[in-house]
């Protein structure tokens, strides 16, 4: 409860990291997350507990106005210029053009059709990196603020069971948590910086691969059999190559703190 | 003396276990008849395949026409993964995983020795990654490994068809539960390589369960409910992926005199059916689909991710439903499909006043 309160206090007094003398300075408001320990969903014998330092992380999912000034002043990263290793033929394919969006409902919605190498060029040109999916994780466990959501596992799988709307809703359309991030869960997926590090099978005893993930044996590692919106996104994940740009997965920043 | 009666022991010993070996021999010998193993031979498998077919899909009640080649072809078969809703019955709707858009998803028709041309497409309009395993596959994951698509993205396999048999195919991400409980699945025949046996009528039936937050029949979209999915206790048990899919106006169809052959799944994802025709006794039961067949069958179990091929003849003129004998679940929950037989009435068999 004191972690609750303490982060309640923190969270307003936004950090706000200006891009170094960049041709457009981006505002970008971090919010901190508190240190803790982040109990990896799929357990492995060497790694049963993660220590997640303090970090900060964007308030909310990048935007599409966002981005938009991204490729602006980063013309390698237009869709008619990217290179497909490093962003397939669907990136930013719900644009009009290279520099225009074309449809006002989208800017405020967060990007999405944006490869890994895309994400990670966007968060080091604002001088920040991509979260690690620990760190991802431990902040998406944040509990909601107010009353509306009582159970945080419940609403992602509603969100979940729901088809995806053509138009993705805006960025803050869901939920704030007591880190003061909005959308952790209810909206998109999200890039992380280690998204393909994830045990989906292991060698046998004889180096035959084994199915761990995908199968039901799978059940027997994980830390909650019963959390299905932790076994989407990491099924998700798995599914997933860097230059990979699909029509729900956008991203967010995350920074070291000063220290 | 005492050497006399050893050996006459020993003749005795011999004499049983004489009898035992022949025994032994008879029944093995029998046994080699009743459960001729079909395998694929070597030399199929070595053989080049010949010539390049697509696979024609179909979706339930219908079945795709026999295989007409008879030697090894690449068969191409490409299936869509896509999230959609749909009716789940009058009022009541719910979003579907699916293959090709329908649950089930199409049946796949291919010949053992078949070298099958695998492709996976995830829709871009899916929020989830998707992938296939499928029961004919002798490979790893039955293909889930090779399969594991992010929305908008293709992956691709090859597979031999090595036996022949009636196969369930399914969804295999985690968590692969709910991929089925979502509709995830349909059925893929391998046919041996003489072909099947000549019928009149073949239909595809998959009877499957949907454990929503509302009960039997509340209105409007439901989502799915984990809980009652956990305790195995479902609010919809239907065939072909809806209530009152195959009764009625959707009855199947069929003609006295006919042999009307069911292609039946069961995708669970856990309950095992106990499927009988109310008024007819299958005449040929292929037993979990593969190459054992028992006659004379009221009711034939069919596992969870597993099938059967049933036949029978029509005799008589009359609506055969086709029930999961677990009975609450045909009255209750949706478990009823119907064949509607027409043509002359036969005294000699049925007659009533």
């Amino acid at each position: 409860m004191n972690k609750l309160l303490l982060n309640m206090i923190l969270m307003f007094f936004p950090v706000i990291i200006l891009s170094q003398g960049r041709a457009i300075a981006q505002k970008v408001e971090m919010r901190r997350v508190s240190s803790g320990v982040y109990e990896p969903f799929f357990k492995n014998e060497n790694l049963k507990k993660i220590q997640v330092d303090a970090f900060l992380l964007g308030e909310t999912a990048v935007t599409n106005a966002d981005y938009l000034a991204f490729v602006k002043a980063n013309p390698e990263w237009r869709r008619s210029n990217v290179s497909s290793l490093l962003a397939d033929k669907n990136y930013l394919k719900h644009w009009e053009s290279d520099l225009k969006i074309g449809n006002d409902e989208l800017y405020n919605a967060p990007v999405v059709y944006v490869s890994w190498f895309a994400a990670r060029a966007y968060c080091e040109w604002q001088g920040g990196r991509l979260p690690t999916t620990a760190e991802w994780e431990f902040a998406a466990e944040g509990a909601p603020l107010g009353e509306q959501i009582e159970n945080l596992t419940k609403f992602a799988m509603k969100w979940n069971a729901e088809p995806r709307p053509d138009i993705l809703p805006a960025v803050k359309s869901t939920y704030q948590n007591e880190y003061g991030l909005y959308d952790m869960n209810g909206l998109i997926w999200e890039w992380t910086f280690d998204f393909n590090n994830i045990v989906q099978s292991a060698k046998g005893k004889n180096g035959v691969t084994r199915v761990e993930f995908t199968c039901g044996a799978g059940a027997l590692d994980v830390s909650n059999p019963d959390d299905y919106p932790a076994y989407l996104r990491y099924g998700l994940r798995s599914s997933l190559k860097g230059n990979y740009c699909i029509s729900t997965l956008g991203f967010r920043c995350a920074a070291h703190l000063k220290k | 003396m005492k050497k006399l009666s050893y050996k006459k022991l020993n003749f005795r010993y011999l004499l049983v276990a004489l009898l035992v070996l022949v025994t032994m021999g008879y029944l093995t010998s029998c046994r080699s008849i009743g459960q001729s193993e079909k395998t694929i031979s070597l030399d199929d498998i070595d053989t080049d395949v010949s010539g390049l077919v697509y696979a024609q899909l179909t979706y339930a009640p219908e079945v795709p026409k026999p295989i007409s080649y008879r030697s090894p072809k690449r068969v191409k078969v490409e299936l869509t993964t896509e999230e959609k809703v749909m009716k789940l019955t009058d009022g009541t709707s719910y979003t579907f995983w699916t293959f090709n858009g329908h649950v089930p998803g199409p049946f796949i028709r291919v010949r053992q020795g078949d070298l099958i041309d695998f492709t996976l497409r995830n829709s871009s309009a899916s929020k989830h990654a998707h992938s296939i395993d499928m029961h004919a596959v002798t490979g790893p994951g039955g293909g889930a490994i090779a399969t594991q698509t992010a929305p908008g993205q293709f992956s691709h396999f090859e597979f031999r068809a090595m036996r022949s048999g009636l196969y369930i195919y399914h969804c295999a991400t985690a968590p692969v539960p709910l991929h089925i409980a979502n509709g995830m699945y349909g059925l893929i025949l391998v046919e041996p390589p003489e072909g099947m046996p000549e019928v009149d009528r073949e239909y595809y039936l998959l009877q499957s369960e949907f454990y929503t937050k509302g009960d039997f029949g509340a209105k409007g979209l439901q989502s799915f409910d984990r809980d009652k999915a956990i305790d195995e206790e479902p609010d919809y048990v239907v065939f072909n992926g809806y209530v009152n899919s195959t009764t009625g106006k959707n009855a199947l169809e069929a003609q006295v005199g006919e042999t009307v052959r069911l292609y039946v799944g069961n995708a669970g994802p856990s309950l095992i059916s106990s499927f009988h025709p109310v008024g007819q006794i299958f005449s040929n039961v292929y037993q979990e689909g593969g190459t054992l067949i028992n006659h004379n069958v009221q009711t034939t179990a069919i596992p969870v991710g597993g099938a059967v091929i049933a036949e029978m003849k029509m005799l008589v003129p009359e609506t055969i439903h086709l029930i999961d004998h677990s009975i609450f679940r045909a009255y209750r929950k949706g478990a009823t499909a119907e064949i509607e037989v027409v043509g002359d009435e036969n005294p000699k068999i049925y007659s009533s006043k």
